[in-house]
């Protein structure tokens, strides 16, 4: 059943989404907000070559005459002013109405899509999340959805040039053929060349942003590193070996900024150039009576408009392979069916169970390990750990007992800790427990919240509940009230960032907050020194009366208070009983517990 | 270190208030800006070098923006002045003429362009080349600043000025030094040649063109802050998908899957809100700069026409003028966006230039003296050490070492003791030379600690730390990091010595087995075991060992205190010791309280009779004797 399982895959080109049916699709999010972009876009097209009309009308009806025949047509001349100036104003308006509105496209778009992946990752159950890399999903919900949409920034302005270039195409060759269809013939190697650009520059800067990415993580090391630096007298060596990265980086820019800059001045060229050759080959249609003075300085200021769009529709273009494989991306995470929750596979406990006073049944239970890939790099020689395993494991705890779980190292303690509570699924087998139950795991996640609703995690009320502060005593968290806020302190990053005890603490109030018939920790209170360790256990046991508790035990103290203890050894239960009585019948244990005495002391520096 | 480069730590809020109360003192902002450029400059020699020619490179390039216009406004007026009764203007045009200018224009285009790119890229090559500097020297100042400085909260910080500071600065270079370089040599270029072609319309377009720099740097300044929003929305979208990713485990656990839903929506509500409103700010900008365009068009040509022929102005020169002015407006926007650029840039500076002010500490040992080949005495003279203050915190909270007298003879195990803050560590650190004593002396066969140099000191004397970090790469490139120059067979052999080639075996790949980052791919017992082996490679002298007090399974153990008593033979080992296992088998245990050694001897000694070790020890038996209290 896992192995059905698959990590999100990089997806392979062929998978990517075309770029019609991508921007359809994309466009189907919000159409009527892309319409209004488009509105405002068209107004733009339509005002950018309306503008370089009026400028020749000028020129011709007003300029030239008073410069040419002295005329004093004063009323030509502002009129003729008034429309362009008028022109341009709403142009600015098109202009501001298509940015505003393509922004509004693109990021409610982005929110849109952003729901789609939370609700996706919210409903996987942990043993698929445990098969992801962490960042890869983090990626998916923001780099990969701003790379899906950043095709609608720059959609409404392209479609609105190629607009502007279809009318002022016609403009063009009306004005003159021969001049018009010189400069028509030039948008099209524009936009490649632009494309062109775009694609080999960035190809450049992504290698330089790479070789960045590797000085970041190989300076963050040799910081983190300064002891043994120092301890070995290797400050010199680590400053080179850095210093090596730091010169890729450079190297990379240098030939980034080369490349670029070749490219810049070939752009530059060549609308200039070919706006030289339009006034040569203008000068000579002027001549021959075809073409007035205005129309070919009209001419040449809408060619000059045109170029700098033209720049940005190649801008546009590059964009596209981007947003395919942002899409894709997203897809392959959409795509994959939702993996059967393992909570569904524990049964309610039944009568007969009930009668024989207990409360975890587990019988011939195999299981097998999930180790959470988590940020670091996934082991590709070792994709699926086998081990530790749980091999046919059968138990059964009696109600409001604590028992502890104890055994080496990998033996498959936190496995069963987290079948039980459904975290992990089962390979055959039945597992019986209440549905009211906690597990607090080894490394306690807090999120970056208060403190009141890391405790209840969105059950029950709000901050006012009694049952918080209730929950915070029993898990002897009382350092929370000394905070300056109180319940409301934040943790995390933005936060008081609290110890590793603290935190357990925490995440034990947490567990305690929704009052569960069974307790499932994992060496939690490991952090804790023995005497609170002491109370805390005391605390539940008071005020949780019934509560059964499965604990993973580390060390003596906890063994010292359990009602019996289960004694694992390579994912088989091989005892259960009393510490006095394991200690005579199982010699495994008794070695496991002298190791304790020997050497693995409190810690009293 | 100075409370003044510690600022150059900490977040910018600090260095702001910092600098704001330093520039008043001065009587003037700018005065700090221009500082921290000029120092910058100092550090940073490469920029400057060839400075003057990219400048003239970069102007050339500028002439090229005026060919056009220039071009329109000779062919127009060649037309007019050609044939001036005529019915038709066109009857009078110079062809051949305007053909000559034509051809003049295409070489002058590629000449400009050449220029321009040749601006560029000298400019873009000198900056890497010394921004490549600037990073090589924090890295070596990084190394060689107090290791209180590098505790885990300003570790980042510490990255910070190497990657995204002096990536600030790259920016700078490769977009906001062209911008002024490029834009600045583009307007003061049509700027001239428009004053000379009419210095009227000039003033005209100048005036009318003011108030746009007053509008673009009132948008530009929202739009600032719009995307300070929309980055703060997106890092706390990140943060709760991260939440939703990282706490998958407890969130299925209690249910909370709908509540995390809900707070990550809400995240991408916002964002979506803050990347709308700074769309709506980044779409006046452009609009801003076409509509006091069109203005001062309009205006010249009013003026133009009003002012006509008798003034001697060309209708060439007033449609010249009318592309001019596009010219001239073009770079604005542009520019207006570079201040914040720079400003960005001038603060990353700062911070840049405050690590490298803070000082090697321990000092470098400008007079070194050489150890003697035989062994080594430690010897501590009187030695007192105090913490320096934190920030906030007005006085030092007392020493940290407090008047410690004390000899070990070399080869002797010792075993230092004692409760949390009573000292130890930082007798430790002042041993291994981390830092050094405010008041008495250590020495090493007689010779004074500050008097051996450096790279002496770390061949006869190793730290083990308590976490001891390894790199990501193979067990032997972290051994070799204590030996550089150690073959493979060194180090196998090593591991042999310590009896650890069982342990070795047991890995898939051997010493060539890779440790993955940090070393996680190996448990916390096996990470020591390696440190273990990394410090013995060196060969030292003396041994000072941050003891772990993290579990390590039993078979680990073993072979890690195996490894330890073959390393301990015919060396002095300094045992800072958190398991009183440790202090039993030591030749002789310091104990230390409330800074000061308070009691020395051998364990056995030491437990027989009342006193703070016998107390320590007592408490150890308790809690590791799982029988007690039944």
């Amino acid at each position: 059943m896992l192995s059905e399982e698959r990590r999100v895959d990089e997806p392979r080109v062929d998978e990517r989404p075309g770029a019609l049916s991508l921007i359809k699709e994309l466009v189907a999010y919000h159409p009527g907000l892309f319409f209004v972009s488009m509105l405002g876009a068209s107004v733009f097209a339509i005002c950018t070559v309306a503008s370089s009309w009026a400028l020749r009308w000028v020129i011709d009806e007003a300029v030239l005459p008073r410069f040419d025949e002295g005329s004093n047509d004063r009323r030509t001349l502002l009129i003729g002013v008034t429309v362009l100036v008028a022109i341009a104003l709403a142009r600015a308006g098109g202009v501001i109405v298509r940015r505003t509105w393509a922004g509004k496209t693109q990021w409610r778009t982005a929110e849109s899509i952003t729901g789609e992946v939370v609700d996706r990752l919210a409903s996987q159950p942990a043993p698929w999340h445990r098969r992801q890399r962490t960042g890869d999903l983090i990626t998916r919900a923001g780099v990969d959805v701003e790379a899906t949409v950043a095709v609608l920034a720059p959609l409404p302005y392209a479609s609105s040039v190629l607009l502007m270039m279809f009318v002022a195409a016609i403009g063009l060759i009306a004005l003159d053929a021969v001049l018009g269809a010189l400069a028509v013939a030039v948008f099209p190697v524009l936009i490649l060349a632009n494309v062109q650009y775009q694609r080999r520059v960035d190809e450049w800067f992504a290698l330089a942003q790479a070789e960045l990415g590797s000085l970041s993580s190989a300076t963050h090391e040799s910081f983190e590193a300064v002891s043994v630096v120092k301890a070995f007298g290797a400050e010199h060596r680590e400053t080179e070996r850095l210093s090596a990265i730091a010169t890729r980086v450079r190297a990379a820019r240098v030939r980034a900024i080369g490349l670029r800059s070749t490219f810049e001045m070939l752009l530059d060229m060549l609308p200039n150039v070919t706006n030289v050759i339009m006034v040569l080959v203008g000068v000579h249609r002027v001549d021959a009576g075809h073409l007035t003075i205005g129309g070919l300085s009209s001419f040449i200021y809408l060619f000059a408009l045109l170029v700098f769009p033209l720049r940005l529709v190649g801008y546009a273009l590059s964009e596209l392979p981007r947003s395919q494989a942002g899409r894709s991306r997203i897809h392959s995470l959409m795509d994959q069916p939702i993996v059967r929750d393992p909570r569904t596979s524990i049964f309610e406990l039944d009568e007969s169970t009930v009668e024989r006073g207990s409360c975890v049944r587990l019988s011939s239970v195999t299981a097998r390990h999930i180790e959470p890939t988590g940020t670091s790099t996934p082991d590709l020689q070792n994709p699926e750990p086998s081990n530790p395993d749980l091999r046919a494991v059968d138990l059964e705890v009696g109600c409001g007992s604590i028992v502890a779980l104890v055994g080496p190292t990998g033996c498959g303690k936190t496995t069963l800790i987290e079948v039980i509570a459904g975290v992990l699924p089962i390979l055959s087998g039945r597992i019986t427990a209440p549905s009211s139950r906690a597990v607090v795991f080894q490394e306690p996640f807090l999120l970056g919240a208060s403190l009141a609703d890391n405790v209840t995690m969105g059950r029950g009320a709000g901050v006012d509940d009694p049952t918080v502060d209730w929950a915070l005593g029993v898990a002897e968290a009382s350092f929370v009230q000394e905070l300056p806020n109180g319940i409301e302190t934040i943790v995390g990053e933005r936060g008081v960032s609290l110890s590793g005890g603290q935190r357990q603490r925490v995440a034990l109030a947490r567990a305690i907050f929704g009052r569960p018939e069974l307790l499932l920790l994992d060496d939690t209170t490991s952090a804790l020194d023995p005497v609170t360790e002491r109370r805390v256990i005391d605390n539940v046991r008071r005020e949780l009366a019934g509560t059964t508790i499965i604990s993973v035990a580390s060390r003596p103290s906890l063994i010292r208070m359990a009602d019996s203890v289960v004694y694992i050894e390579a994912g088989r239960v091989i005892a259960q009983g009393t510490h006095d009585e394991l200690l005579v019948s199982t010699p495994g244990y008794r070695e496991l517990i002298s190791a304790f005495e020997r050497d693995r002391g409190e810690d009293v520096g | 270190m100075s409370a003044e480069s510690e600022a150059m730590l900490d977040d910018d809020g600090f260095i702001e208030e910092r600098f704001i109360g330093q520039a008043s003192r001065e009587g003037a902002a700018e005065s700090s800006v221009l500082r921290t450029v000029r120092e910058g400059l100092r550090a940073a020699p490469a920029l400057r070098q060839g400075l003057g020619l990219t400048v003239l490179f970069a102007l050339l390039g500028a002439t090229g923006r005026v060919v056009i216009p220039v071009l329109v406004q000779q062919t127009i007026d060649s037309g007019i002045s050609g044939d001036s009764t005529g019915q038709n203007r066109s009857e009078g045009l110079d062809v051949s003429r305007i053909s000559v200018l034509c051809g003049i224009a295409i070489v002058w285009l590629l000449i400009a362009g050449i220029s321009q790119r040749t601006a560029v890229w000298r400019l873009g090559r000198r900056s890497e080349t010394a921004l490549l500097d600037i990073r090589t020297r924090l890295f070596s100042r990084i190394h060689r600043i107090g290791i209180e400085d590098h505790n885990d909260e300003k570790r980042g910080a510490l990255v910070a000025r190497v990657t995204s500071d002096v990536e600030t600065l790259s920016q700078f270079f490769s977009w906001g030094a062209l911008s002024f370089l490029l834009s600045g040599s583009l307007m003061s270029i049509v700027a001239v040649v428009m004053l000379v072609y009419n210095w009227l319309l000039a003033l005209v377009v100048f005036v009318v063109a003011a108030p746009l720099v007053v509008v673009l740097r009132q948008v530009q300044i929202r739009l600032v802050e719009a995307y300070e929003r929309t980055r703060a929305a997106n890092a706390e979208l990140l943060a709760t998908t991260a939440e939703l990713v990282t706490g998958a485990d407890t969130i299925r656990a209690y249910d909370a899957g709908r509540e995390f839903t809900r707070r990550a929506k809400l995240a991408a509500r916002r964002k979506a809100h803050d990347q709308v409103r700074a769309s709506f700010m980044g779409s006046l900008l452009f609009p801003s700069g076409e509509v006091f365009g069109v203005f001062a068009i309009g205006a010249i040509v009013v003026i133009g026409w009003q002012i006509g022929p008798s003034s001697g102005l060309s209708a060439g020169a007033l449609i010249g003028f009318v592309f001019l002015t596009y010219r001239f407006l073009e770079p604005v926007a542009e520019l207006s966006e570079v201040i914040d650029q720079t400003q960005t840039a001038v603060a990353g500076l700062r911070r840049v230039l405050g690590v490298l002010s803070i000082p090697e500490t321990p000092p470098p040992t400008s007079d070194p003296i050489a150890l003697p080949a035989g062994p080594l005495d430690i010897c501590f003279d009187h030695v007192c050490f105090s913490y320096r203050p934190r920030r906030g915190e007005g006085e030092s909270s007392g020493p940290a070492v407090d008047d410690v007298e004390l000899c070990i003879p070399h080869g002797t195990s010792v075993a230092l003791v004692g409760s949390t803050g009573s000292g130890k560590t930082t007798l430790g650190r002042l041993l291994a030379r981390f830092i050094d004593p405010s008041e008495g002396m250590i020495t090493l066969a007689g010779v004074p600690l500050t008097r051996v140099a450096n790279d002496e000191l770390r061949k006869r004397l190793v730290v083990v730390p308590q976490e001891p970090f390894l790199f990501e790469g193979t067990i032997a490139d972290n051994v070799r990091f204590g030996r550089p120059n150690a073959t493979e067979v060194d180090i196998e052999r090593a591991f042999v010595d310590l009896d650890l080639e069982t342990w070795l075996s047991g890995l898939e790949a051997g010493v060539a087995t890779r440790v993955g980052p940090r070393g996680s791919r190996l448990s916390a017992g096996e990470r020591q075991l390696v440190a273990l082996v990394r410090a013995a490679i060196v060969d030292p002298d003396i041994l000072v060992l941050d003891e772990a007090t993290s579990s390590v399974d039993a078979v680990t153990e073993v072979g890690l205190q195996r490894a330890l008593d073959r390393l301990a033979t015919g060396r002095t080992i300094v045992a800072i010791a958190h398991r009183l296992s440790t202090a039993e088998r030591a030749d002789r245990v310091l104990v230390m309280n409330d800074a000061r050694l308070i009691q020395d001897g051998a364990h056995a000694e030491l437990v027989s009779q009342d006193g703070e070790y016998r107390d320590l020890y007592d408490a150890w038996r308790r809690s590791t004797d799982s029988n007690a209290g039944q």
